[in-house]
This record gives C-alpha cells, sequence and structure tokens, in this order.
C-alpha cells in the first residue's frame, strides 16, 4: 500500500496513528486480505481530502476519518467475516477458533459453536485420562446406570465395556465434532 | 414541522434501503466507493458515510451481488471499482418488486 503524504506534519501524524490502528485490527487475516482492507481504507482517505483539495488539509483529514469512524468497529465486522471464510477454507484449527472468537457475539448459531468447541476440548482430555487412569475411564454399564468420562467412584455393578477402544471411539467422536464445527461456520457464513 | 419520531423513522428506512440505493446506482455504472456515496447524495438524498457503506459493500460482495477490481490510477492510488452481478441484478430486481407490492397494499389502505 502506498502512503500517503500530507504537506502538514500534525496531518500526517493522524493519518499514520489511523493506519497503525487499522494494521492492528486487520493483522489476524492472511497478508492479501489485510493489504486489501488497508488499500480500501487509505483509497476512502485519499478520495476525500482530494476532492476537498481548497480545504484545510487537517481539517479534511479529521473529516474523513470520523466518517470512517474507529478502526475497532468499523473494520471489526470485515475482519469477522474474513476470518470465517478463512476458517471454512481451510480448516485449519488456529483460525476456526479465531472466527468463532471473533463472531462470539453474533448470535445464537456462535453460541452454539462455542458449546461444541468446549464438548471438542474434551475428547483429547479423555484419552490422557484413558492412558493415565485406564480403569476409571471408559463407557461404564450396569444393570441400572450407564456412566461415560472419566468416573472416580462408580455405580454397583458397573463394568468397563470399551477397553482400548475407547481412544479410537474418542478420536472419532472428536473428528465429527470438528466437521460438525466447521460446516455449521459455512451454513452461518451463508446467512 | 417533523415530530422527532418522524425524522427517525426516515433515518431508519433509508438505513434499511441502503442495499436497494447501493444496487440501484450500480446497475447504471461500476462505481468506486466515493464516486457511490457522491450519487447516493445526489439520487437519494441520503449522506452515507464510509464507515457504513465500506462494510456493506463488503456484505454485499460475499452475497454475491457484486464483485470489484482495483484500477491503478496516475495519482498512485489505486480505486477500487464495484460491479453488479447477474445475481445482484436478479435480487435488484426481485427488490424493486417487493417494493412495488408495498405500494400497493399503501394505496390500497388509503
Amino acid at each position: 500500500m502506498k502512503p500517503l503524504a500530507f504537506t502538514n506534519q500534525a496531518a500526517q501524524q493522524l493519518y499514520n496513528q489511523y493506519i497503525d490502528r487499522c494494521r492492528k485490527v486487520v493483522r489476524l487475516l492472511p497478508r492479501a486480505e489485510q493489504t486489501e482492507c488497508l488499500m480500501e481504507v487509505n483509497s476512502y482517505i485519499f478520495e476525500y481530502v482530494s476532492s476537498r483539495s481548497q480545504a484545510d488539509e487537517s481539517a479534511s483529514l479529521v473529516a474523513i476519518l470520523d466518517r470512517l469512524g474507529p478502526p475497532e468497529v468499523t473494520l471489526k465486522e470485515v475482519v469477522a467475516a474474513k476470518k470465517v471464510d478463512q476458517a471454512v477454507r481451510t480448516f485449519n484449527p488456529k483460525h476456526v477458533a479465531l472466527a468463532l472468537l471473533l463472531n462470539f457475539r453474533n448470535g445464537i448459531a456462535y453460541v452454539i459453536l462455542a458449546v461444541l468447541s468446549l464438548f471438542l476440548l474434551c475428547f483429547p482430555a479423555l484419552i490422557v485420562l484413558k492412558l493415565i487412569y485406564p480403569a476409571d475411564t471408559g463407557y461404564f454399564r450396569s444393570e441400572h446406570r450407564n456412566d461415560f468420562g472419566f468416573i472416580g467412584i462408580r455405580g454397583a455393578g458397573q463394568t468397563e465395556v470399551l477397553g482400548w477402544w475407547f481412544i479410537p471411539l474418542m478420536l472419532v467422536l472428536g473428528a465429527l465434532c470438528y466437521g460438525l464445527i466447521v460446516l455449521l461456520l459455512r451454513l452461518v457464513r451463508r446467512k | 414541522m417533523k415530530s422527532e419520531f418522524l425524522i427517525n423513522w426516515h433515518s431508519q428506512l433509508r438505513k434499511g434501503l441502503l442495499p436497494l440505493f447501493v444496487l440501484m446506482v450500480l446497475q447504471e455504472k461500476e462505481n468506486y466507493g466515493y464516486e457511490l456515496i457522491q450519487n447516493l447524495q445526489t439520487r437519494f438524498a441520503i449522506d452515507v458515510a464510509e464507515g457504513t457503506l465500506y462494510p456493506l459493500l463488503i456484505r454485499l460482495q460475499k452475497e454475491g451481488l457484486l464483485t470489484s477490481t482495483w484500477v491503478e490510477q496516475v495519482s498512485g492510488i489505486p480505486r477500487k471499482y464495484y460491479v453488479i452481478t447477474p445475481v445482484g441484478q436478479q435480487t435488484l430486481h426481485e427488490m424493486r418488486a417487493y417494493m412495488d407490492s408495498l405500494k400497493s397494499i399503501n394505496q390500497n389502505e388509503q
């Protein structure tokens, strides 16, 4: 992005600070999309100030920055939407987590997604517990009761039925849960 | 003199109709951001701030109603031109049909 040059030092500083704030907001995006966002903001500023060449440079700059609004607000929606796109495109867990975090306030769908994500954390934890406490972790059945997970105090007559198959089952459930999260993100994106 | 309620209502109505107005302008000709703001002001007497228009254009683009292209300028600062897509044209047609139906309802009620 070609930065703008102002003759007035105070205007130049104000512009630099605004662009720096924009850079911070968009830093979660891939490099190409960061540049795209910054170029668009830069273009709005340039066109507005250029169209008011008769006016004071600083006053025009202040006016357009006011019209653009705080980058933390204006670019927030743009970044959140682009992050969801990135998450469903790449299936990368890091991008999925960031997309969820950025969009958490965007409605019940994301609350459901957040709950699913908590479930997702449980599966690897249960695998680790199975390795450390094999007798206390698994699927426990008796005539009157079923328990699943890490069970410190078992009911009378309960026996663990899965054995070491518990671990591949957790892997499969974890993969299904993760796939569900990404599919749900895609559905929400279409809305 | 308009009551405060009517002033607020007009403002909310114009905000709600903004996607329609944007598509109507772009149906005639591709526009870059600042140009679009000027055309919205001239044609529909609404002053849209860049901070409002930019996220809206991104949303419309995500929906497949617009595409965009960067065009280099002599100044060295490129302009991003927005163009309506066939899906955008179809959507605009449906939006206009809906507005016509609202107008009919209003006329019938009077």
